[in-house]
């Protein structure tokens, strides 16, 4: 077990608490569950990592938060689009107009004491968004951009779609002013999907390559509901995120599409993770990663089939291409099934760009860098496929047309 | 092989009878110093035996319970009963099974290892509690060289090279906790040189048998494969079924050497109130090949990860693994393969069957350092269910340090077919039987990897774990 040998804590105190929760106006409930959280951070661990004999997938200790979490000089820049029908709000106003909806979910899918860093971020968060879709309402294209001006940065998001609602969210995350040579993004996205209700979102995660990011987005699905998440991984130096989804609602499904291409000395420990909690649930798990110069992939996908999970279907796709003999995958697709009436199934490869593709290219008298970033935009096509909204996939591809060049 | 050739023998009587315990010299409960000795002194060990035992024990005291995997908080070693040395006359092994005491003699009939031994094996080894009662081989590889012996006495008569290769590099005593207690308390087993370019061409087998309740068994099993030579070895293991827990806890190191092929099958089919943590790990050297088959239906707990570590260029490994868990039974079983050199290649075929409320689960490992070019590796796991109390969980890991090298993984869990079980009902099978030959088809690649003899007693296994739990 890590054990959470940060001792940011110390330095952090309940009257700093005090002062964020009080620029947001914010109401009784929210300030305690904070609190509670700050009081929390001695006894919890770092987030899990992968451990086998002699190794730790991800070095979480290396983050020396004590440097440069600064909770009360959270800056940054938010732009929101909002679609038509959807409400689309920062704290103070939604915890005005929505004062109860919002103590009702708020913490319930991403449990506050999960671990050390989302404690942090409950008890620090200084900004956010809440996106609220009525009955009924389909709303596309609500964009959240982020960019964060200072050393930290705790960003909350809480997305509510009631019944037969449906809501795309874009989410860009970047730096802006870096005001130091290291600073730390960390977001908790929570996404409730009611009866028959639809939420997709996307992140393009391109944040400054000497930032930190700890990101933990957990999504639940009611009957027929559906939680789609999309993450573009492309920056940070050091990215520890999760996408989850539980289904818990008959029929409820997920496709979790994940795409990242790491250069330098890049660390991204990703992971995607479905619970199948109810009769016909489907997921699918699709991950494609380009490693280049020293970068390194941990990449962890869990398929958990409960018990009451009949009729389960779940699929686990995760592709790594290596450009560089000096970069790392790691890489772990779990299943975990207690329903036998599933049907389940993961697949994982590493490799590099195949040999006979660039003979293909090479003869055709291309030449070999030109070959290579062909076949790797080619690579990630599957993944493309998969993203239902355009502008979300032309950024991307920009994003990794760009890293190529 | 015919349905009829497998109903003739009654399985469950072969594996579940008991015998009284009899006993020359039993030790005290539990582990401490003096317990080393006594066993140590017992067996006329040289002094640096001892102290490899002694410095294993305090890695035993020191190292921490595996925090992963299956839950071991039943195992109390120091309610073990770590040694009992059978009452024979002739320590190492009689050669002729009539010289054993009746009630030895009388079970390892009935386990039908003699009978085996007259038609297929180049060579027996048989442990009953701590010791190796029976061990022969046929004299044609002794005269070439073949060493099969007790583990024990190869300490005495071997000593140079037992010294060289016992937990040294293959498996030492700080790999894990039960690595370690196995380096203080280890006894009995087999020691097995294959010289030079020598086929041994029919299997070496050896059988372990506890008999005693609330018994540890720690056997030690080292096979050196020299140059261009080739070994089938064979492990069967069984026990009668006890209220107090049993503790089996062996170590198997394999050194292959450049051009050798070594292939290790275990067909284990411990009592379940056996816990099973094995150690098992080959060093392969260039252009060698480690084969690993193994069979797990035993055992309430075992966690079991042959290793194989290619350390030569253009080194292999086979891993094939069955796992079969029924009510009660936790089978966390797997492969680890750590590919330091070029041109390496792995495969793991992992085959589990999880019912009536068992767990099955694949825990394997791959790993791909810097500079082992041009390697590759395939996963491959399938499970089958067959209902809803049980448990089947796949957690591979693969670590891939290299970028010219091909990884796959692939897993697949499922039920058993309906529309394989009605194909086979319209052809005028009853519901278990059908049932019964979809499972064999399913293990059908392990069962082709042994010999006839074993492959039909494995087929019995499976058929009495599967009696009157199909509905």
């Amino acid at each position: 077990m890590s054990q959470a040998n940060v001792d940011v804590h110390e330095t952090l105190s309940p009257e700093q608490v005090r002062t964020i929760s009080g620029e947001l106006g914010e109401p009784e409930w929210l300030l305690e569950t904070r609190l509670d959280a700050l009081e929390a951070l001695g006894e919890l661990e770092m987030p899990k990592v992968i451990r086998t004999p002699g190794r730790d997938w991800t070095d979480l200790h290396g983050l020396a938060f004590e440097e440069f979490v600064d909770p009360l000089k959270g800056t940054q820049q938010k732009d929101r689009v909002t679609a038509a029908g959807a409400e689309v709000l920062d704290w103070e106003t939604a915890l005005t107009e929505h004062g109860d909806l919002i103590e009702t979910e708020f913490g319930r899918t991403v449990d506050p004491e999960r671990n050390y860093l989302t404690a942090l971020s409950t008890a620090l968060f200084s900004t956010g968004t809440v996106v609220y879709v009525p009955e009924g309402v389909r709303a596309e294209d609500v964009t959240i951009r982020t960019t964060t001006n200072s050393r930290s940065l705790f960003n909350y998001t809480l997305v509510v779609a009631e019944e037969s609602a449906s809501v795309t969210i874009l989410e860009r995350q970047d730096t802006g002013d870096s005001p130091g040579d290291r600073q730390y993004y960390s977001g908790i996205v929570e996404a409730i999907a009611g009866e028959n209700a639809r939420i997709q979102y996307g992140t393009l995660q391109q944040l400054d390559e000497d930032a930190y990011n700890f990101q933990t987005k957990v999504g639940r699905a009611g009957q027929y509901g559906q939680v789609n998440w999309i993450e573009g991984t492309i920056g940070s130096r050091l990215n520890k995120s999760t996408v989850e989804t539980h289904l818990e609602g008959q029929g409820a499904e997920s496709t979790i599409v994940g795409a990242f291409f790491g250069r330098g000395d890049q660390h991204f420990d990703v992971a995607s993770r479905v619970w199948h909690e109810a009769e016909h649930t489907t997921a699918d798990l699709v991950t494609r990663g380009v490693l280049d110069d020293q970068a390194r992939s941990v990449y962890e996908g869990v398929q958990d089939v409960g018990s009451k999970a009949w009729d389960t279907n779940s699929y686990q796709r995760e592709n790594t291409l290596m450009l560089s003999d000096e970069s790392e995958a790691d890489a772990s697709p779990k299943l975990i099934i207690n329903n036998h009436d599933t049907e389940a199934s993961h697949s994982a490869t590493v490799g590099q760009v195949d040999a006979e593709e660039m003979l293909y290219m090479t003869s055709r008298a291309i030449d070999p860098d030109t070959a290579t970033d062909m076949l790797v935009e080619g690579f990630f096509v599957p993944v493309m496929e998969e993203i239902e909204v355009k502008e979300f996939r032309e950024d991307l591809e920009a994003a990794i047309t760009a890293r190529l060049g | 092989m015919s349905s009829e050739d497998i109903q003739e023998t009654n399985t469950e009587a072969q594996f579940e009878f008991k015998k009284e315990e009899h006993s020359a010299f039993e030790a005290e409960k539990g582990l401490d110093e003096e317990t080393i000795r006594v066993i140590s002194e017992d067996k006329d060990e040289p002094e640096w035996m001892l102290e490899r035992r002694l410095r294993a024990l305090k890695l035993w005291q020191e190292l921490p319970m595996p925090d992963w995997g299956p839950d071991l908080s039943e195992v109390e070693v120091d309610e073990i009963v770590p040694y009992i040395r059978p009452d024979i006359d002739v320590r190492g092994g009689v050669e002729e099974w009539e010289d054993l005491p009746e009630e030895i003699q009388d079970t390892f009939d009935k386990l039908g290892i003699p009978e085996a031994e007259k038609e297929a094996l180049s060579g027996v080894g048989a442990q009953y509690e701590s010791e190796i009662v029976y061990q022969n081989m046929q004299e044609r590889w002794e005269d070439k060289g073949v060493i099969f012996c007790d583990m024990d006495k190869a300490v005495q008569e071997h000593e140079e090279i037992v010294r060289e290769h016992f937990m040294t590099s293959a498996v030492p005593p700080s790999d894990n906790k039960f690595a370690a207690l196995h380096g203080a308390i280890w006894s009995g087993g087999s020691f097995v040189y294959i010289p030079e370019n020598t086929t041994v061409e029919m299997p070496v087998q050896a059988y372990f048998r506890m008999n005693s309740e609330g018994m540890g068994q720690f056997e030690h099993t080292l096979i050196i494969a020299e140059e261009g030579s080739e070994v089938h070895y064979i492990e069967g293991c069984s026990a009668p079924k006890y209220s107090e827990f049993n503790l089996h806890s062996g170590g198997v190191e394999v050194f292959v050497g450049e051009n050798a092929h070594v292939q290790y099958s275990t067909v284990q089919n411990w009592s379940r109130s056996t816990y099973n943590l094995n150690t098992k790990r080959a060093l392969v050297e260039r252009e060698g090949t480690m084969e690993w088959v193994s069979g797990s239906m035993g055992s309430k707990v075992t966690m079991l990860y042959p290793s194989s570590v290619l350390k030569g260029p253009g080194a292999t490994d086979n891993h094939i693994t069955i796992a079969m868990a029924g009510e009660g039974q936790d089978i966390d079983t797997g492969a680890k393969v750590y590919h330091n050199a070029p041109r390496t290649s792995s495969s793991i075929e992992s085959k589990s069957i999880s019912k009536d409320g068992g767990r099955t689960n694949y825990r394997g490992l791959v790993h791909i350092a810097d500079g082992a070019e041009n390697s590759s590796t395939a996963v491959e796991c399938d499970a089958l269910m067959f209902d809803n109390e049980s448990t089947s969980d796949t957690m591979p890991y693969m670590e891939i340090n290299e970028s010219k090298v091909d990884v796959a993984h692939e897993a697949t869990v499922g039920k058993i077919g309906d529309e394989d079980v009605f194909y086979l009902q319209s052809r005028g099978l009853d519901d278990d039987d059908a049932k019964q030959m979809i499972v064999a088809g399913f293990i059908e690649p392990i069962t082709e990897e042994l010999p006839i003899e074993y492959a039909v007693e494995l087929n019995r296994l499976i058929e009495l774990e599967m009696e009157g739990s199909l509905g």
